[in-house]
Protein backbone atom coordinates (compact mmCIF):
# COMPACT_ATOMS: atom_id res chain seq x y z
CA UNK A 1 0.00 0.00 0.00
CA UNK A 2 1.27 3.47 -0.83
CA UNK A 3 0.68 6.15 1.47
CA UNK A 4 0.88 9.97 1.50
CA UNK A 5 -0.12 12.33 -0.89
CA UNK A 6 -1.74 12.03 -3.81
CA UNK A 7 -2.33 14.55 -6.17
CA UNK A 8 -4.42 15.15 -9.70
CA UNK A 9 -2.32 15.41 -12.87
CA UNK A 10 -3.80 17.20 -15.77
CA UNK A 11 -2.37 18.10 -19.23
CA UNK A 12 -2.68 21.52 -20.33
CA UNK A 13 -0.90 21.91 -23.30
CA UNK A 14 0.79 19.73 -26.58
CA UNK A 15 2.23 19.76 -29.75
CA UNK A 16 3.42 17.26 -32.37
CA UNK A 17 5.31 16.94 -35.17
CA UNK A 18 3.96 13.85 -37.27
CA UNK A 19 3.55 12.19 -41.23
CA UNK A 20 0.07 13.40 -40.84
CA UNK A 21 0.67 17.35 -40.08
CA UNK A 22 1.44 19.65 -37.31
CA UNK A 23 -1.37 21.30 -36.31
CA UNK A 24 -4.30 19.85 -34.84
CA UNK A 25 -6.42 20.95 -38.00
CA UNK A 26 -3.94 19.50 -40.16
CA UNK A 27 -4.14 15.85 -38.22
CA UNK A 28 -8.14 15.69 -37.88
CA UNK A 29 -8.21 16.16 -42.02
CA UNK A 30 -6.10 13.71 -42.17
CA UNK A 31 -7.98 11.64 -39.61
CA UNK A 32 -11.15 12.92 -40.89
CA UNK A 33 -10.43 12.21 -44.95
CA UNK A 34 -8.36 8.84 -44.37
CA UNK A 35 -5.01 10.41 -45.55
CA UNK A 36 -2.21 7.98 -45.12
CA UNK A 37 1.47 9.84 -44.24
CA UNK A 38 3.26 6.97 -45.25
CA UNK A 39 5.40 7.41 -48.36
CA UNK A 40 8.39 5.65 -50.20
CA UNK A 41 11.60 5.45 -48.11
CA UNK A 42 14.10 8.34 -48.28
CA UNK A 43 17.54 7.74 -49.92
CA UNK A 44 19.51 7.46 -47.05
CA UNK A 45 23.47 6.43 -49.30
CA UNK A 46 23.97 3.37 -46.55
CA UNK A 47 21.27 1.28 -45.67
CA UNK A 48 17.83 1.98 -47.83
CA UNK A 49 19.50 0.15 -51.06
CA UNK A 50 19.41 -2.97 -49.45
CA UNK A 51 16.35 -2.52 -46.94
CA UNK A 52 13.24 -4.58 -48.44
CA UNK A 53 10.91 -2.75 -46.56
CA UNK A 54 10.57 0.74 -48.95
CA UNK A 55 7.78 2.59 -47.10
CA UNK A 56 8.57 4.83 -44.07
CA UNK A 57 6.29 7.18 -42.22
CA UNK A 58 7.48 10.48 -43.51
CA UNK A 59 8.00 13.91 -41.82
CA UNK A 60 8.99 15.96 -45.63
CA UNK A 61 7.34 19.65 -44.74
CA UNK A 62 9.48 22.34 -43.61
CA UNK A 63 9.42 23.12 -40.04
CA UNK A 64 10.57 26.47 -39.31
CA UNK A 65 12.70 26.84 -36.27
CA UNK A 66 14.58 29.92 -34.76
CA UNK A 67 16.81 28.70 -32.01
CA UNK A 68 19.67 30.39 -31.28
CA UNK A 69 23.15 29.13 -31.75
CA UNK A 70 23.75 28.41 -28.35
CA UNK A 71 21.09 26.00 -28.05
CA UNK A 72 21.55 24.94 -32.04
CA UNK A 73 25.25 23.85 -30.93
CA UNK A 74 24.27 20.72 -28.88
CA UNK A 75 21.54 19.31 -30.87
CA UNK A 76 21.02 16.58 -33.79
CA UNK A 77 18.06 15.72 -36.05
CA UNK A 78 16.03 14.37 -33.05
CA UNK A 79 16.80 17.51 -30.41
CA UNK A 80 15.34 19.83 -33.07
CA UNK A 81 11.91 17.79 -33.09
CA UNK A 82 12.13 17.49 -29.22
CA UNK A 83 12.92 21.11 -28.47
CA UNK A 84 10.18 22.64 -31.01
CA UNK A 85 7.43 20.43 -29.51
CA UNK A 86 8.81 21.57 -26.32
CA UNK A 87 8.49 25.32 -26.85
CA UNK A 88 4.95 24.80 -28.97
CA UNK A 89 3.73 23.06 -25.90
CA UNK A 90 5.13 25.77 -23.17
CA UNK A 91 4.77 28.90 -24.89
CA UNK A 92 0.96 27.85 -25.32
CA UNK A 93 0.62 26.89 -21.69
CA UNK A 94 2.40 30.44 -20.95
CA UNK A 95 3.77 29.40 -17.63
CA UNK A 96 6.00 32.17 -16.20
CA UNK A 97 9.61 32.33 -16.36
CA UNK A 98 10.06 32.25 -12.49
CA UNK A 99 8.21 28.97 -12.15
CA UNK A 100 9.67 27.49 -15.63
CA UNK A 101 13.14 28.17 -13.74
CA UNK A 102 12.14 27.46 -9.99
CA UNK A 103 13.18 23.70 -10.47
CA UNK A 104 9.43 22.71 -9.76
CA UNK A 105 9.16 21.83 -13.54
CA UNK A 106 10.52 18.97 -14.44
CA UNK A 107 11.46 17.24 -18.19
CA UNK A 108 10.46 13.47 -18.94
CA UNK A 109 11.56 13.08 -22.60
CA UNK A 110 13.62 10.83 -24.85
CA UNK A 111 14.12 8.80 -27.86
CA UNK A 112 15.04 5.22 -29.16
CA UNK A 113 18.81 6.35 -28.70
CA UNK A 114 19.71 9.45 -29.42
CA UNK A 115 20.50 11.03 -32.96
CA UNK A 116 21.60 7.79 -35.18
CA UNK A 117 22.51 10.33 -37.78
CA UNK A 118 24.87 11.86 -35.78
CA UNK A 119 26.38 8.45 -34.20
CA UNK A 120 26.71 7.50 -37.67
CA UNK A 121 28.74 10.58 -38.48
CA UNK A 122 31.29 9.58 -35.46
CA UNK A 123 31.28 5.80 -36.68
CA UNK A 124 32.42 6.85 -40.06
CA UNK A 125 35.52 8.82 -38.09
CA UNK A 126 36.08 5.83 -36.00
CA UNK A 127 36.28 3.39 -39.35
CA UNK A 128 38.11 6.18 -41.39
CA UNK A 129 41.65 4.47 -39.61
CA UNK A 130 42.57 8.52 -39.86
CA UNK A 131 44.24 9.89 -36.92
CA UNK A 132 43.41 13.37 -37.53
CA UNK A 133 40.37 12.41 -38.57
CA UNK A 134 40.03 10.89 -35.30
CA UNK A 135 41.00 13.95 -32.95
CA UNK A 136 38.32 16.39 -35.32
CA UNK A 137 35.17 14.34 -33.70
CA UNK A 138 33.98 17.62 -32.05
CA UNK A 139 33.12 18.19 -28.03
CA UNK A 140 29.50 18.33 -29.16
CA UNK A 141 28.92 15.11 -31.20
CA UNK A 142 28.10 13.25 -27.93
CA UNK A 143 25.48 15.96 -26.55
CA UNK A 144 24.08 15.99 -30.00
CA UNK A 145 23.87 11.77 -30.16
CA UNK A 146 23.32 10.82 -26.48
CA UNK A 147 20.24 8.62 -25.18
CA UNK A 148 19.16 11.83 -23.21
CA UNK A 149 20.10 14.57 -25.72
CA UNK A 150 16.44 15.68 -26.10
CA UNK A 151 15.66 15.96 -22.41
CA UNK A 152 18.72 17.61 -21.77
CA UNK A 153 18.82 20.39 -24.75
CA UNK A 154 14.95 20.66 -23.64
CA UNK A 155 16.07 21.99 -20.07
CA UNK A 156 18.97 24.42 -21.48
CA UNK A 157 16.74 25.82 -23.56
CA UNK A 158 14.58 27.10 -21.28
CA UNK A 159 16.40 27.11 -18.59
CA UNK A 160 14.56 24.20 -16.99
CA UNK A 161 16.06 23.07 -13.26
CA UNK A 162 13.73 20.26 -12.04
CA UNK A 163 13.98 16.74 -12.46
CA UNK A 164 15.08 14.73 -15.67
CA UNK A 165 13.52 11.68 -16.56
CA UNK A 166 14.76 10.23 -20.29
CA UNK A 167 13.31 6.69 -20.91
CA UNK A 168 14.77 5.16 -23.78
CA UNK A 169 12.62 2.13 -24.49
CA UNK A 170 11.64 2.32 -28.13
CA UNK A 171 8.29 2.21 -28.42
CA UNK A 172 7.15 2.97 -25.21
CA UNK A 173 9.72 5.75 -24.81
CA UNK A 174 7.09 8.41 -24.87
CA UNK A 175 4.56 7.07 -22.69
CA UNK A 176 6.76 6.09 -20.15
CA UNK A 177 7.89 9.53 -20.01
CA UNK A 178 4.04 10.97 -20.01
CA UNK A 179 3.63 8.43 -17.27
CA UNK A 180 6.78 8.91 -15.15
CA UNK A 181 5.84 12.65 -15.48
CA UNK A 182 2.30 12.27 -14.14
CA UNK A 183 3.94 10.05 -11.13
CA UNK A 184 6.17 12.62 -10.50
CA UNK A 185 3.57 14.88 -9.88
CA UNK A 186 0.72 12.98 -8.44
CA UNK A 187 3.40 12.02 -5.52
CA UNK A 188 4.03 15.85 -5.22
CA UNK A 189 8.00 15.48 -6.35
CA UNK A 190 7.48 18.23 -9.00
CA UNK A 191 3.92 20.61 -9.82
CA UNK A 192 4.51 19.90 -13.51
CA UNK A 193 6.63 17.93 -16.33
CA UNK A 194 7.32 18.58 -19.82
CA UNK A 195 6.72 14.81 -21.51
CA UNK A 196 7.42 13.33 -24.53
CA UNK A 197 9.48 12.07 -27.25
CA UNK A 198 10.96 12.36 -30.25
CA UNK A 199 12.82 10.28 -33.47
CA UNK A 200 14.41 11.85 -36.53
CA UNK A 201 14.69 9.81 -39.70
CA UNK A 202 16.73 6.39 -39.44
CA UNK A 203 17.06 3.68 -41.95
CA UNK A 204 18.82 1.76 -39.05
CA UNK A 205 14.99 1.13 -37.23
CA UNK A 206 13.98 0.13 -40.92
CA UNK A 207 17.01 -2.51 -41.20
CA UNK A 208 16.35 -3.75 -37.60
CA UNK A 209 12.51 -4.74 -38.42
CA UNK A 210 13.64 -5.11 -41.90
CA UNK A 211 16.24 -8.18 -40.57
CA UNK A 212 13.25 -9.35 -37.76
CA UNK A 213 10.84 -9.79 -41.10
CA UNK A 214 8.39 -7.46 -39.11
CA UNK A 215 8.47 -4.95 -41.90
CA UNK A 216 5.61 -4.61 -44.34
CA UNK A 217 6.92 -4.99 -47.91
CA UNK A 218 3.95 -5.71 -50.17
CA UNK A 219 2.88 -1.91 -50.28
CA UNK A 220 6.65 -0.59 -51.55
CA UNK A 221 4.34 0.59 -54.88
CA UNK A 222 1.48 1.89 -53.00
CA UNK A 223 2.67 3.15 -49.45
CA UNK A 224 -0.42 4.66 -48.35
CA UNK A 225 -2.10 1.31 -48.29
CA UNK A 226 0.66 0.08 -45.60
CA UNK A 227 0.51 -0.42 -42.20
CA UNK A 228 -2.94 -2.61 -42.13
CA UNK A 229 -3.11 -3.19 -38.16
CA UNK A 230 -5.99 -5.85 -37.46
CA UNK A 231 -6.56 -6.33 -41.00
CA UNK A 232 -6.06 -9.89 -43.09
CA UNK A 233 -3.47 -8.63 -44.85
CA UNK A 234 -1.54 -7.19 -43.03
CA UNK A 235 2.29 -7.90 -43.22
CA UNK A 236 4.38 -6.18 -40.86
CA UNK A 237 4.68 -2.64 -39.15
CA UNK A 238 6.30 0.56 -41.30
CA UNK A 239 9.02 2.42 -39.04
CA UNK A 240 8.41 6.38 -39.19
CA UNK A 241 9.68 9.60 -37.59
CA UNK A 242 7.67 12.15 -35.56
CA UNK A 243 7.84 13.81 -32.17
CA UNK A 244 5.54 15.10 -29.92
CA UNK A 245 4.92 16.99 -25.97
CA UNK A 246 2.17 17.38 -24.05
CA UNK A 247 2.70 19.53 -20.61
CA UNK A 248 1.48 18.17 -17.34
CA UNK A 249 0.27 20.05 -14.46
CA UNK A 250 -0.71 19.24 -10.76
CA UNK A 251 -4.63 19.97 -10.80
CA UNK A 252 -4.87 22.65 -8.86
CA UNK A 253 -1.80 24.64 -9.96
CA UNK A 254 -3.42 24.33 -13.13
CA UNK A 255 -6.77 25.55 -11.83
CA UNK A 256 -5.45 28.79 -10.09
CA UNK A 257 -3.57 29.50 -13.20
CA UNK A 258 -6.78 29.84 -15.06
CA UNK A 259 -5.31 27.66 -18.12
CA UNK A 260 -7.52 25.45 -20.02
CA UNK A 261 -7.57 22.12 -19.29
CA UNK A 262 -7.25 19.40 -21.87
CA UNK A 263 -7.80 16.34 -19.64
CA UNK A 264 -6.60 14.38 -16.51
CA UNK A 265 -4.65 12.01 -16.28
CA UNK A 266 -6.04 9.15 -13.74
CA UNK A 267 -3.53 5.91 -14.35
CA UNK A 268 -0.46 4.41 -15.72
CA UNK A 269 0.53 1.18 -16.08
CA UNK A 270 4.39 0.06 -16.59
CA UNK A 271 5.53 -3.79 -16.54
CA UNK A 272 7.60 -6.25 -18.69
CA UNK A 273 6.69 -9.90 -20.00
CA UNK A 274 9.86 -11.08 -17.87
CA UNK A 275 10.96 -13.28 -20.45
CA UNK A 276 11.00 -13.01 -24.29
CA UNK A 277 12.65 -9.73 -25.38
CA UNK A 278 10.94 -9.43 -28.78
CA UNK A 279 7.84 -11.75 -28.73
CA UNK A 280 4.38 -10.03 -27.50
CA UNK A 281 3.04 -11.96 -24.59
CA UNK A 282 -0.53 -12.05 -23.61
CA UNK A 283 -0.24 -12.44 -20.10
CA UNK A 284 2.69 -9.67 -20.01
CA UNK A 285 -0.04 -7.67 -21.80
CA UNK A 286 -3.28 -8.27 -20.17
CA UNK A 287 -1.54 -7.36 -16.74
CA UNK A 288 -0.89 -4.04 -18.31
CA UNK A 289 -4.60 -3.42 -18.90
CA UNK A 290 -5.36 -4.36 -15.72
CA UNK A 291 -3.12 -2.41 -13.59
CA UNK A 292 -3.65 0.61 -15.43
CA UNK A 293 -7.43 0.05 -15.05
CA UNK A 294 -7.10 -0.50 -11.50
CA UNK A 295 -4.41 2.68 -11.22
CA UNK A 296 -7.02 4.89 -12.28
CA UNK A 297 -9.98 3.54 -10.10
CA UNK A 298 -12.13 2.45 -13.03
CA UNK A 299 -13.94 -0.37 -14.37
CA UNK A 300 -13.35 -1.63 -17.84
CA UNK A 301 -16.86 -0.85 -18.99
CA UNK A 302 -16.00 2.80 -18.32
CA UNK A 303 -13.25 3.22 -21.56
CA UNK A 304 -15.42 4.49 -24.36
CA UNK A 305 -12.30 4.32 -26.64
CA UNK A 306 -8.47 2.68 -26.83
CA UNK A 307 -5.97 3.96 -29.08
CA UNK A 308 -4.20 0.69 -29.74
CA UNK A 309 -0.42 -0.33 -30.03
CA UNK A 310 -1.45 -2.46 -33.50
CA UNK A 311 1.56 -2.09 -35.44
CA UNK A 312 0.46 -4.15 -38.15
CA UNK A 313 2.26 -6.84 -37.16
CA UNK A 314 0.89 -10.51 -38.21
CA UNK A 315 1.09 -12.02 -34.16
CA UNK A 316 1.12 -8.35 -32.39
CA UNK A 317 -2.35 -7.39 -33.45
CA UNK A 318 -3.77 -10.71 -32.36
CA UNK A 319 -2.38 -11.02 -29.17
CA UNK A 320 -3.14 -7.08 -28.46
CA UNK A 321 -7.02 -8.12 -29.57
CA UNK A 322 -6.89 -10.81 -27.45
CA UNK A 323 -5.81 -8.75 -24.50
CA UNK A 324 -8.36 -5.92 -24.94
CA UNK A 325 -11.06 -8.67 -25.31
CA UNK A 326 -10.34 -10.29 -21.90
CA UNK A 327 -10.43 -7.01 -20.08
CA UNK A 328 -12.81 -5.20 -21.75
CA UNK A 329 -15.24 -7.60 -24.12
CA UNK A 330 -15.97 -5.92 -27.08
CA UNK A 331 -17.40 -2.47 -25.28
CA UNK A 332 -14.82 0.14 -26.35
CA UNK A 333 -14.08 1.51 -29.66
CA UNK A 334 -10.38 0.54 -30.28
CA UNK A 335 -8.26 2.28 -33.08
CA UNK A 336 -4.73 1.52 -34.62
CA UNK A 337 -3.63 5.05 -35.18
CA UNK A 338 -0.60 3.82 -37.07
CA UNK A 339 -2.21 2.56 -40.09
CA UNK A 340 -1.65 6.63 -40.68
CA UNK A 341 1.68 7.30 -39.74
CA UNK A 342 3.45 3.99 -39.29
CA UNK A 343 5.52 3.54 -36.14
CA UNK A 344 7.21 6.74 -35.03
CA UNK A 345 9.27 4.59 -32.62
CA UNK A 346 10.29 6.55 -29.62
CA UNK A 347 7.83 8.97 -30.44
CA UNK A 348 4.51 7.14 -30.79
CA UNK A 349 2.70 7.10 -27.18
CA UNK A 350 2.91 10.83 -26.63
CA UNK A 351 1.11 11.44 -30.41
CA UNK A 352 -1.18 8.41 -29.76
CA UNK A 353 -2.08 10.44 -26.73
CA UNK A 354 -2.35 13.85 -28.44
CA UNK A 355 -4.37 12.50 -31.34
CA UNK A 356 -6.53 11.01 -28.64
CA UNK A 357 -7.02 14.27 -26.41
CA UNK A 358 -8.02 15.86 -30.11
CA UNK A 359 -10.71 13.09 -30.59
CA UNK A 360 -11.94 13.48 -27.14
CA UNK A 361 -12.39 17.65 -27.66
CA UNK A 362 -13.76 16.90 -30.89
CA UNK A 363 -16.30 13.48 -29.86
CA UNK A 364 -15.87 11.87 -32.65
CA UNK A 365 -13.49 8.58 -32.90
CA UNK A 366 -11.37 8.23 -36.75
CA UNK A 367 -11.30 4.56 -38.08
CA UNK A 368 -8.25 2.30 -38.26
CA UNK A 369 -7.21 2.99 -41.98
CA UNK A 370 -6.63 0.32 -44.18
CA UNK A 371 -8.66 -2.40 -42.43
CA UNK A 372 -10.69 -3.86 -44.85
CA UNK A 373 -10.83 -6.65 -43.86
CA UNK A 374 -10.86 -7.92 -40.19
CA UNK A 375 -8.61 -10.56 -39.39
CA UNK A 376 -10.97 -13.02 -37.74
CA UNK A 377 -8.15 -13.62 -34.86
CA UNK A 378 -8.60 -9.86 -34.42
CA UNK A 379 -12.45 -9.52 -35.05
CA UNK A 380 -13.75 -10.07 -31.41
CA UNK A 381 -13.26 -6.48 -30.58
CA UNK A 382 -14.91 -3.26 -31.12
CA UNK A 383 -13.07 -2.05 -34.05
CA UNK A 384 -13.67 1.52 -35.38
CA UNK A 385 -13.85 0.63 -39.45
CA UNK A 386 -15.90 4.06 -40.08
CA UNK A 387 -15.86 7.51 -38.69
CA UNK A 388 -18.18 7.38 -35.79
CA UNK A 389 -19.59 10.01 -33.40
CA UNK A 390 -19.25 9.18 -30.36
CA UNK A 391 -18.50 11.57 -26.97
CA UNK A 392 -15.27 9.68 -25.22
CA UNK A 393 -15.26 10.43 -21.29
CA UNK A 394 -12.50 8.14 -21.00
CA UNK A 395 -9.27 6.90 -23.49
CA UNK A 396 -6.76 4.34 -23.09
CA UNK A 397 -3.51 4.66 -24.95
CA UNK A 398 -1.57 0.97 -24.95
CA UNK A 399 1.75 0.72 -26.40
CA UNK A 400 4.57 -2.25 -25.81
CA UNK A 401 7.93 -2.45 -26.70
CA UNK A 402 11.15 -4.54 -27.68
CA UNK A 403 11.81 -5.83 -24.61
CA UNK A 404 9.27 -7.02 -23.54
CA UNK A 405 8.49 -3.30 -21.67
CA UNK A 406 4.34 -2.62 -21.78
CA UNK A 407 2.69 0.57 -21.16
CA UNK A 408 -1.36 1.75 -20.71
CA UNK A 409 -1.83 5.09 -19.74
CA UNK A 410 -5.45 6.25 -19.12
CA UNK A 411 -6.75 9.80 -19.77
CA UNK A 412 -10.17 11.40 -18.74
CA UNK A 413 -11.66 14.08 -20.32
CA UNK A 414 -12.37 17.60 -17.71
CA UNK A 415 -16.08 18.03 -17.11
CA UNK B 1 51.71 34.40 -39.43
CA UNK B 2 51.80 38.07 -37.91
CA UNK B 3 49.65 38.68 -35.40
CA UNK B 4 47.40 40.92 -38.13
CA UNK B 5 46.87 37.56 -39.68
CA UNK B 6 46.10 35.47 -36.69
CA UNK B 7 43.60 37.59 -35.93
CA UNK B 8 41.75 37.87 -38.69
CA UNK B 9 41.74 33.95 -38.90
CA UNK B 10 40.73 34.13 -35.37
CA UNK B 11 37.34 36.78 -36.13
CA UNK B 12 36.90 34.77 -39.12
CA UNK B 13 36.20 31.64 -37.56
CA UNK B 14 34.43 33.13 -34.47
CA UNK B 15 32.05 35.18 -37.00
CA UNK B 16 31.38 31.57 -39.14
CA UNK B 17 31.32 28.80 -36.03
CA UNK B 18 30.15 30.64 -33.28
CA UNK B 19 27.79 33.42 -34.85
CA UNK B 20 30.04 36.38 -33.00
CA UNK B 21 30.51 39.00 -35.53
CA UNK B 22 33.57 41.40 -34.60
CA UNK B 23 33.83 40.93 -30.91
CA UNK B 24 35.78 43.26 -28.77
CA UNK B 25 39.46 41.98 -29.06
CA UNK B 26 39.47 42.39 -25.53
CA UNK B 27 35.77 41.64 -24.61
CA UNK B 28 34.77 39.07 -22.11
CA UNK B 29 33.88 36.30 -24.28
CA UNK B 30 31.90 34.43 -22.22
CA UNK B 31 30.31 37.61 -20.07
CA UNK B 32 29.38 39.39 -23.58
CA UNK B 33 29.21 36.82 -26.05
CA UNK B 34 28.02 33.07 -24.41
CA UNK B 35 31.22 31.73 -25.43
CA UNK B 36 31.71 28.14 -23.21
CA UNK B 37 33.61 25.73 -22.43
CA UNK B 38 32.25 23.74 -25.35
CA UNK B 39 32.95 26.34 -27.68
CA UNK B 40 36.46 26.45 -26.27
CA UNK B 41 37.09 23.21 -27.44
CA UNK B 42 35.61 23.18 -30.62
CA UNK B 43 38.29 26.47 -31.06
CA UNK B 44 41.55 24.16 -30.11
CA UNK B 45 40.48 21.97 -32.98
CA UNK B 46 40.48 24.86 -35.09
CA UNK B 47 43.87 26.20 -33.72
CA UNK B 48 45.46 22.44 -34.80
CA UNK B 49 44.57 23.06 -38.38
CA UNK B 50 45.93 26.60 -38.02
CA UNK B 51 48.94 25.34 -37.11
CA UNK B 52 48.92 21.88 -38.94
CA UNK B 53 49.97 19.97 -35.13
CA UNK B 54 48.19 18.60 -32.69
CA UNK B 55 48.33 20.25 -29.35
CA UNK B 56 49.37 18.59 -26.31
CA UNK B 57 47.65 18.00 -23.41
CA UNK B 58 49.48 20.37 -21.60
CA UNK B 59 48.73 22.93 -24.29
CA UNK B 60 45.27 22.29 -24.31
CA UNK B 61 44.82 22.59 -20.21
CA UNK B 62 46.52 26.44 -20.94
CA UNK B 63 43.80 27.61 -22.90
CA UNK B 64 41.04 26.95 -20.04
CA UNK B 65 42.36 30.46 -18.96
CA UNK B 66 41.79 31.97 -22.19
CA UNK B 67 39.00 34.99 -21.65
CA UNK B 68 39.58 37.71 -24.27
CA UNK B 69 40.39 37.67 -28.57
CA UNK B 70 43.58 39.04 -27.70
CA UNK B 71 44.16 36.27 -25.33
CA UNK B 72 43.24 33.45 -28.15
CA UNK B 73 45.99 35.16 -29.92
CA UNK B 74 48.76 35.39 -27.50
CA UNK B 75 47.86 31.74 -27.18
CA UNK B 76 47.98 30.95 -31.00
CA UNK B 77 51.26 32.99 -31.28
CA UNK B 78 53.16 31.67 -28.84
CA UNK B 79 52.30 28.16 -29.85
CA UNK B 80 53.62 28.54 -33.00
CA UNK B 81 56.80 30.03 -31.43
CA UNK B 82 57.31 26.96 -29.50
CA UNK B 83 56.75 25.07 -32.49
CA UNK B 84 59.37 27.04 -34.55
CA UNK B 85 61.96 26.94 -32.23
CA UNK B 86 61.35 23.00 -31.76
CA UNK B 87 62.06 22.80 -35.18
CA UNK B 88 64.84 25.21 -36.07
Amino acid sequence: MRGGMERRVVITACSAITPIGRSKAEILHHLVHGISGVKALREDGLLSSYIHSNVFGTVDYPIVYDFQRQHRKTMGPVAYYACQVAKEALESAGLDQEFVTSGRLGVAFGSTHGSPTVQRNIYKTFFSGSRTEFSSIGAVDYLKSMVHTTAVNITKMFGITGRVISSSTACTTSSQSIGYGYEAIKYGMQDAMICGGADEYDTTAVAVFDNLLACSTAFNDTPHLTPRPFDAKRDGLVVGEGAGAVLLEEYEFARKRGTPILAEVIGFACNNNGGDLILPNLGGITETIRIGLREAKINAEEVDFISAHATGTKMGDVIESQAIYDVYGSLPGVVGLKSYMGHSMGSCGVIETIIALYLMEEGFIAPTLNLDEIDERCAMINHVVKLRESPIRIAAIQNFAFGGVNTNLIIKKMP
Amino acid sequence: MTREEIVTQVLCFFGEEFEIENPGLDDNLREKHGFDSIDAIEMLLKIEKMLGSELSHEEKKRAMDIRTINHICDYIESLAAARAAASG
